[in-house]
């Protein structure tokens, strides 16, 4: 018996300790006004939340909840209507905060005319590196996002997906202690999608601080260990992935090389216990774990694939 | 080309005695004054008062004690190069090949009965380049920003460690050096354009019996006298604005290409012009009644007479001869013999009055350069006894002497203004006169393209256009400007001509309300809208005042004093639009 959504628990151990704390909303409000200051949207009611250090930190929340709204104003893209935001103990709108961060917005909003060589040394320089470092930089990340052939290539020709990793590697540029990636995995496929995640969870390893915000719950429930889920601006939850979704009351077994009759036995024990058997079926895989399947399966054994596996 | 005195101060004078430094001050005071109260206000309005006083303080504290300091040229150069290509991938380069093309045309079109193609050819090819580099600068510097925030690159740009005035600094610098690029590839274009356009030489036609006279073909629409010296040397007269020089070579007589078409004269002016009356009286000069009053006049057969003074000329300047030029102009109160030029007298003088050289005559030469020289060892007076004189050592023993010009022709009048005689030294290189025309036309793209970005700093592109031509438009109409401020003009200020459109009241009658508070109120409100008007204009480049390029096309040097204080002027904009794109890129929401 094994319970499943186990998560790797490196939560933050002292919560109350300050210089633990990366980013830190109180009271956050954002209405945006139209021009002649009447109000339109309420795009942010009063958010408390703190993204603590080494933790990959979840915002959930369907289109229009007010995500983007957060990390914008976490960023300095926006300015708060009511509350303030600290990112790194400094005010948002501090410059310097930004030597400490890296961020990969919604969609990759890089230069279409300039090549993944010059774009991340382009933003190299934006940090005062030198030349040395800025090659060196540019190198590793090439090969970590897995554009080595596509280096030379003008953006503008880039796939959607190539775009994301480019805009990943620019992110990652300054080697950054807080990362906040907007929908990292929209327009990719299964594939990016796994490798966005394992780095997600690697950069998390090596000490970064990770904060994302998707829709896409599969996603957010494999890598986040928070999760805050906002709806219409305002905060509905919040808390550890592995507390929010583990179903307290239910029992899940998976078992192999079964007979009917021990089938029956276990229903049997079930009842007696007070239990009901709600479902023991043998489990279904996910889409995604399908789909990965007959990939990794069909680069070991090129060629058509045989019935049933 | 009419020189005005101020465009001959020296740098100094002009930034010390005639107040530059001091008026550039009080505009800078001005301007920040204004700009911290309307900061305040937008701040009072967003966050009350004291809170909006906080945050304007804090804006400010920013930029000295961290904005400054931790800029980094690294930054600014990334961002400039970003500039450059993006110009490039939007294809600026073909604004030259654009400009190549004008220029062939223009052979078809440049007249070619100018009386001086020299001048025509080089305003051509200054203005042509002037007015394309300005719109070129308008266009690149006025959608970049803009853009950015559109396609969102912004974000990218401003989470990274970038500060506000790097982000102005790196656009400026980006699009000036292409259109400096731009710039050097016009400017050689033009000096090819030039040289090769004035290029011809003569044949010779007739010649006297002794070979010493005659007169060249008919080539370019013009054709040319000479007269050689015993050596077989000698020059053409003077037609179109140059002259050949004519050898004799063996039997064949030869003629070179022009010379004196493309020249950098450096004047040395005097210090002052000053008038006697009819009666040897000091006064200001006559005005025969011209609206300009540019030039004064003095009157024929009578004491009156133009007296220039020059100081500390120095002897170094010249060997034997002192070259000087005259563009005296004639006023006629009768006709009389339309052929003869009117004749006036001229002749040099020690400051005290002691030594003078012999009064020569000369027939005025309308609309024309009247090439002079006066030897240096030279026939005068001395203590009112004929003498033999050394110019520097009797009529200019330090450097500090006078020239006195009367009219000769009783009831005619000759006109002159400061600028009219002036020295002659040695000609600098034309070519390097050219450059620094076009160092001047450089200033004004600098002072363009530092607008422009500024008002894409919180404007859309296309209002940003529209900002930037009001400031240059502003510029150009500055004199008129002053003109409608300074003088009473007929038919009243803006409020007062907007109300006699609809009473169809010209502007020669006095307008008539029927309300004598209402007409005063009309006119004290006029005075202050133009005011503003003033205040305004003197916060705009003024382009009429940057162009120099008359200076090139008439063959004058460009005095670097001049094109220093012109320097002084773009850097003083730079500071403000850095100042101004400062505050609004720190105080503006990006994702807005």
């Amino acid at each position: 018996m094994a319970t499943t959504l186990a998560q790797n628990p490196a939560a933050p151990n002292s919560v109350n300790d300050p210089t633990n704390v990366i980013v830190e909303t109180r009271n956050l409000g954002k209405i945006y006004r139209d021009f002649w200051g009447r109000k339109k949207v309420n795009a942010l009611k009063s958010l408390d939340l703190e993204v603590r250090k080494g933790e990959i930190f979840g915002l959930l929340g369907p289109n229009g909840s007010g995500k983007s709204t957060t990390i914008k104003l976490m960023l300095g893209l926006l300015f708060p209507t009511a509350g303030r935001v600290f990112v790194f103990g400094k005010e948002a709108t501090d410059v310097s905060k930004n030597e400490r961060i890296g961020y990969l917005p919604e969609e990759s909003y890089l230069y279409k005319f300039l090549n993944a060589e010059e774009t991340l040394d382009f933003y190299g320089r934006l940090f005062d590196m030198s030349a040395e470092v800025r090659r060196e930089r540019t190198e590793k990340l090439i090969q970590m996002v897995g554009l080595q052939r596509a280096r030379r290539r003008q953006l503008r020709e880039y796939s959607k997906g190539m775009t994301r990793r480019i805009g990943l590697a620019q992110a990652l540029i300054n080697e950054p202690e807080f990362l906040v990636l907007d929908e990292p995995t929209t327009g990719l496929d299964p594939i990016g999608t796994r490798e966005m995640k394992d780095l997600i969870l690697r950069l998390r390893e090596e000490g970064k601080t990770i904060l994302l915000c998707s829709h896409q719950l599969a996603d957010v429930q494999d890598v986040c260990d928070r999760v805050a889920i906002l709806h219409q601006g305002e905060l509905k939850e919040l808390g550890r992935v592995d507390s929010l979704l583990k179903v307290q009351d239910v029992t899940e077994i998976h078992a192999s090389g079964l007979s009917e009759e021990a089938k029956k036995e276990i229903q049997a024990i079930i009842e007696r216990s007070g239990g009901a058997l709600k479902r023991m079926d043998n489990p279904t895989t996910t889409m995604e774990e399908l789909f990965l399947d007959i990939v990794r399966e069909s680069e070991q054994r090129p060629g058509r694939r045989g019935s049933n596996s | 080309m009419r020189l005005s005195p101020e465009q001959f101060w020296t740098y100094s004078e002009w930034l010390f005695q005639k107040n530059g430094l001091r008026d550039g001050f009080f505009l800078a005071l001005v301007l920040a004054i204004l700009g911290f109260v309307i900061g305040y206000i937008v701040a009072v309005i967003k966050h009350g008062p004291s809170e909006g006083f906080l945050h304007v303080a804090r804006i400010i504290g920013q930029l000295f004690a961290v904005d400054i300091p931790k800029m980094s040229f690294r930054r600014i150069f990334a961002m400039a190069k970003l500039a450059i290509k993006e110009s490039i991938r939007k294809k600026v380069l073909v604004v030259v090949g654009i400009f190549i093309v004008g220029m062939m045309f223009a052979g078809w079109y440049l007249d070619e009965n100018a009386d001086y193609p020299a001048r025509l050819y080089i305003s051509f090819v200054l203005t042509m380049t002037n007015y394309m580099v300005i719109v070129l600068g308008l266009f690149v510097s006025c959608f970049s920003i803009p853009a950015d925030i559109k396609s969102r690159t912004i974000y990218t740009i401003v989470t990274k460690p970038v500060r506000p005035l790097e982000l102005f600094l790196g656009r400026v610098l980006g699009f000036t050096a292409i259109g400096t690029l731009v710039l050097v590839a016009m400017g050689l274009l033009s000096y090819v354009f030039v040289v090769r356009g004035l290029k011809h030489t003569h044949e010779t036609v007739t010649t006297s019996a002794e070979g010493t006279i005659g007169e060249t073909s008919y080539v370019s629409r013009h054709k040319h006298t000479y007269t050689l010296n015993e050596s077989g040397r000698g020059t053409t007269n003077e037609v179109k604005g140059h002259r050949h020089i004519v050898e004799k070579v063996g039997d064949k007589i030869i003629v070179k290409e022009p010379i004196d078409d493309l020249t950098a004269r450096v004047p040395v002016y005097a210090k002052s012009l000053a008038f006697t009356g009819r009666d040897g009286e000091n006064n200001t000069g006559y005005n025969v009644g011209y609206m300009s009053e540019y030039q004064k006049y003095i009157e024929g057969d009578t004491l009156s007479s133009a007296v220039w003074r020059f100081e500390g000329v120095s002897p170094s300047l010249f060997k034997d001869v002192i070259s000087y030029d005259m563009t005296i102009s004639a006023f006629r109160t009768y006709k009389g013999d339309i052929v003869t030029p009117v004749g006036g007298i001229i002749y040099f003088r020690s400051i005290d009055g002691n030594a003078e050289t012999e009064r020569e005559a000369f027939k005025v030469k309308e609309f024309q350069v009247d090439r002079r020289t006066i030897k240096t060892k030279v026939k005068g007076f001395k203590d009112g006894q004929p003498a033999e004189l050394d110019f520097f050592k009797d009529i200019a023993p330090n450097g500090s002497f006078e020239v006195v010009i009367r009219c000769q022709d009783r009831g005619q009048y000759l006109g002159m203004a400061a600028a009219d005689v002036y020295l002659r030294p040695n000609d600098l290189q034309f070519w390097w006169n050219f450059v620094k025309g076009y160092i001047s036309i450089w200033l004004q793209m600098f002072i363009v393209i530092c607008f422009g970005v500024m008002f894409s700093t919180f404007l859309s592109g296309p209002v940003a256009i529209i900002a930037t031509i009001s400031a240059i438009v502003l510029g150009f109409f500055g004199f008129f400007i002053d003109q409608i401020q300074s003088t009473n003009t007929k038919g009243g200020g803006p409020l007062e001509s907007l109300i006699r459109i609809p009473l169809q009241t010209g502007s020669q009658i006095e307008l008539d309300l029927g309300n004598e508070a209402l007409q005063t109120a009309i006119t004290k409100i006029d005075e202050q809208l133009l005011r503003a008007v003033v205040q305004l204009k003197n916060a705009v480049p003024n382009f009429d005042q940057l162009g120099t390029a008359d200076f090139v096309a008439y063959g004058f040097n460009l005095f670097g004093g001049l094109l220093g204080r012109h320097l002084t002027i773009a850097f003083g904009y730079f500071i403000l639009t850095s100042l101004v794109s400062y505050f609004f890129l720190k105080t503006r929401e990006m994702a807005a």
